[in-house]
């Protein structure tokens, strides 16, 4: 018998290592099972809510489900914005799922900074046609488009702006009802301030969010036409007139110390009795009834923004979950918003903890949604879906996801606080905010009309 | 007189005994309306503190501010005795330029050490944080230290080279006692700096090396703000610095304003 050559021996041996590494591999091919991302670590980021606190209780199902392992890091609003941008902004690859923050959709969306999720929705391999994308309402889901119409993020949170009348019993008392224009806001408010010790109206130091519904009733605009063109109009006769307004509306009729009030403090002056009125998004309506240091479940009502002479214009905004371009692990972290932002999920979260402000409009629609938000016998559900689709259809609130928002905004609050406090007449104060927002938009190389 | 001073005393001490008050209040008390003085106290702030992740930030910031302290106080110590006895014109522009760290706003260098640090792998970890700290603090150590150093006799270490000491000796057993005050009243400003520091911390960290003043900003959730616990927190990030002050309380006064006179 001739000895083996060499080569033979080789040969052999690179079969046999061949054989060995296929037989080992197998098992871990197979124990994936259907589960191709699994040993995958995904990174997500968002601004802390109840929404991602309710869901990852349920993240062991997903990583069960799945394999992939979820790290998901919360942080304060301002904080996740100031480090999201910056990541984005560097485009760096430490996340692979983020929050889309409204008021900065349009500035990372435009900058290129998210992923086009559209080759997912579209792609049997990736998602499923049950899933149904068109399943989320419009109005929300705009902010999170571009203007080809290519999908960036998918909505988790719908901001409804509505009123809420944390003492309705004194309005009952009054003989009057839910104000349903702005000249009879001021009318209820004129009726029942400071009765009972309760202020007839409240609200925070977000002008650039509250008072926008009621410039708009009032036939003014922020931009001439946006997105396309941004040319502030603050300094017209109605952009005047409306600060004016409003600005008395807060200082004739709120509590002391109103031109300070953060979103919270502001609930918390309904929560405790201490303000009656508000327009906000439901979010922060909600807890009126449902919070357990309330002391006004028994008496809150809500109703739709006050109309103006020009219409309804009630705020809406919406957040969704998105993929950063600069992620190494977009197919997994698209598993992961598939699943967080599914029917099924959705439907779970409303039921189990009652979350108010979804967009999924068959979730909206369900006799589940509608249990939770019927509050006080009222169908609040209803009042959220009315606004949802009233914001969808016009696309007033275009103005709020221009890139230069941010610094827009800010001499918006600006000029109002210098009207309340009377250290500027309205025409002055807007005059100077029109001037000054003009500088921002220049700076950031954004062309206006002369 | 006495009266007066103490009701300057109370006045300027009412923001934090009302944040230390608010920190014994539940949200309702909080939020009520007027005030009372007298209620019942809670430490359910405090336990909720200890319970959340704001445990962790406050060892964080404890770690890095000591740390960042005792480095800046190695390095920048000799090297402001270095600067202060070397007499050539040199020295001055040395000196100059080691203030270059403080000449521009923190926000100047944001983006360049974030992109350094990410590539570096130095985001989110205690290195990351003391090596930001002390940069910032040596300037401070070096500014703060030479005039003691200019005040100090050189014929008090020359005595002793004669006597058979070496520089270091010179230096370690004669000089550094003698310039305490300084001393302490340097390590007071570098450990205030650090511990007090909200932005590069926000901006350098994520979870892991998250310090405490952050992790207080991280109760004011999107929906609500948690003010019991922002009070507690508050308060605890206080007491470092009232206790590290205290300690050193002695060498104070005369640390900030010896040496700003030269002999």
């Amino acid at each position: 018998m001739r000895a083996p050559s060499r080569r033979a021996v080789l040969r052999g041996s690179v079969g046999l290592s061949a054989l060995a590494s296929g037989v080992l591999a197998a098992p871990h091919v197979n124990a994936q099972g259907g589960k191709p991302y699994a040993g995958t670590t995904i990174n997500g980021s968002c601004f802390q809510t109840t929404y991602f606190e309710y869901l990852k209780n349920y993240f062991p199902q997903f990583e069960e489900k799945t394999g992939i392992k979820v790290n998901f890091n919360m942080q304060a609003f301002p904080v996740y914005n100031q480090r999201t941008d910056l990541e984005l902004s560097t485009k760096g690859s430490a996340l692979d799922v983020i929050n889309c923050t409204f008021i900065y959709s349009g500035r990372w969306i435009g900058a290129g900074w998210m992923t086009n999720l559209d080759p997912f929705t579209k792609d049997a391999k990736y998602t499923p046609a049950s899933w149904d994308p068109e399943d989320f309402a419009g109005g929300p889901q705009s902010a999170m488009k571009n203007a080809k119409g290519e999908t960036f993020g998918y909505t988790w949170e719908a901001g409804a702006m509505i009123l809420g009348a944390a003492r309705y019993d004194l309005i009952e008392k009054a003989g009057l009802g839910l104000p349903k224009t702005f000249d009879e806001l001021t009318k209820v408010c004129d009726a029942i301030h400071n009765k009972d010790n309760v202020a007839a109206f409240t609200a925070d130091k977000l002008h650039h969010w509250n008072w926008i519904p009621y410039l708009m009733g009032s036939g003014g605009a922020v931009f001439k036409d946006p997105p396309d063109n941004l040319t502030p109009t603050l300094n017209t006769p109605p952009a005047a007139s409306s600060a004016e307004w409003y600005a008395n509306l807060l200082i004739k009729y709120g509590p002391d110390g109103i031109l300070s009030y953060s979103d919270d403090q502001s609930m918390r002056s309904q929560m405790s009795g201490r303000a009656n009125i508000r327009t906000q998004a439901i979010t922060w309506m909600v807890p009126l009834a449902k919070h357990d240091e309330s002391v006004v479940k028994k008496t809150v009502r809500y109703g739709l923004m006050p109309e103006g002479p020009k219409g309804n214009f009630p705020g809406s905004n919406s957040h969704g979950l998105g993929i950063p371009a600069g992620s190494k692990k977009k197919e997994a972290a698209w598993e992961f918003i598939k699943w967080a932002l599914s029917r099924e999920t959705i439907a779970m979260v409303v039921k189990n903890h009652g979350y108010p402000s979804v967009c999924r409009m068959s979730v909206i629609k369900s006799p589940e949604f509608k249990e939770v938000l019927t509050l006080n016998g009222q169908d609040v559900a209803a009042l959220f879906l009315e606004v949802l689709q009233l914001g969808g259809k016009t696309g007033y609130m275009k103005y709020r996801t221009v890139p230069v928002y941010p610094q827009v905004g800010d001499k918006i609050n600006k000029a109002m606080e210098r009207i309340a406090t009377k250290q500027q007449a309205a025409p002055e104060a807007m005059k100077q905010a029109q001037a000054e927002a003009i500088q921002d938009l220049q700076k950031a190389g954004i062309k206006v009309d002369t | 007189m006495h009266a007066l001073a103490l009701a300057l005393l109370l006045l300027a001490l009412s923001p934090f005994l009302w944040l230390v008050l608010m920190s014994f209040k539940t949200n309702a008390e909080i939020f009520r309306f007027p005030p009372r003085l007298l209620f019942d106290a809670t430490l359910a702030n405090y336990a909720a503190l200890w319970t959340s992740e704001f445990r962790n930030s406050f060892a964080n910031s404890l770690v890095v501010s000591v740390v960042s302290t005792a480095l800046s106080l190695l390095i920048g110590v000799p090297a402001a005795y270095a600067l202060s006895r070397w007499t050539t014109r040199a020295g001055g522009t040395v000196t100059l330029w080691i203030l270059a760290s403080r000449m521009a706003p923190p926000i100047a260098f944001t983006i360049p050490y974030f992109l350094v640090y990410r590539h570096l792998e130095l985001l989110d970890t205690w290195t990351g944080l003391i090596i930001i700290y002390l940069t910032f603090n040596l300037s401070l150590v070096i500014w703060m230290m030479r005039p003691f150093y200019d005040q100090l006799p050189r014929s008090l270490e020359e005595a002793a080279w004669i006597d058979g000491a070496t520089m270091w000796q010179g230096f370690h057993r004669i000089i550094l006692p003698l310039s305490g005050p300084g001393l302490a009243a340097t390590a007071i400003l570098c450990f205030l700096f650090a511990w007090n520091d909200f932005f590069f911390a926000l901006i350098l960290t994520r979870t892991e090396a998250m310090t405490a003043p952050v992790a207080v900003v991280n109760f004011m959730n999107y929906e609500g703000w948690e003010w019991g616990r922002i009070a507690a927190g508050g308060t605890m990030i206080m007491l470092p610095v009232l206790v590290f002050s205290f300690v050193v309380r002695r060498y104070l006064v005369h640390g900030l304003t010896g040496g700003a006179l030269k002999g």
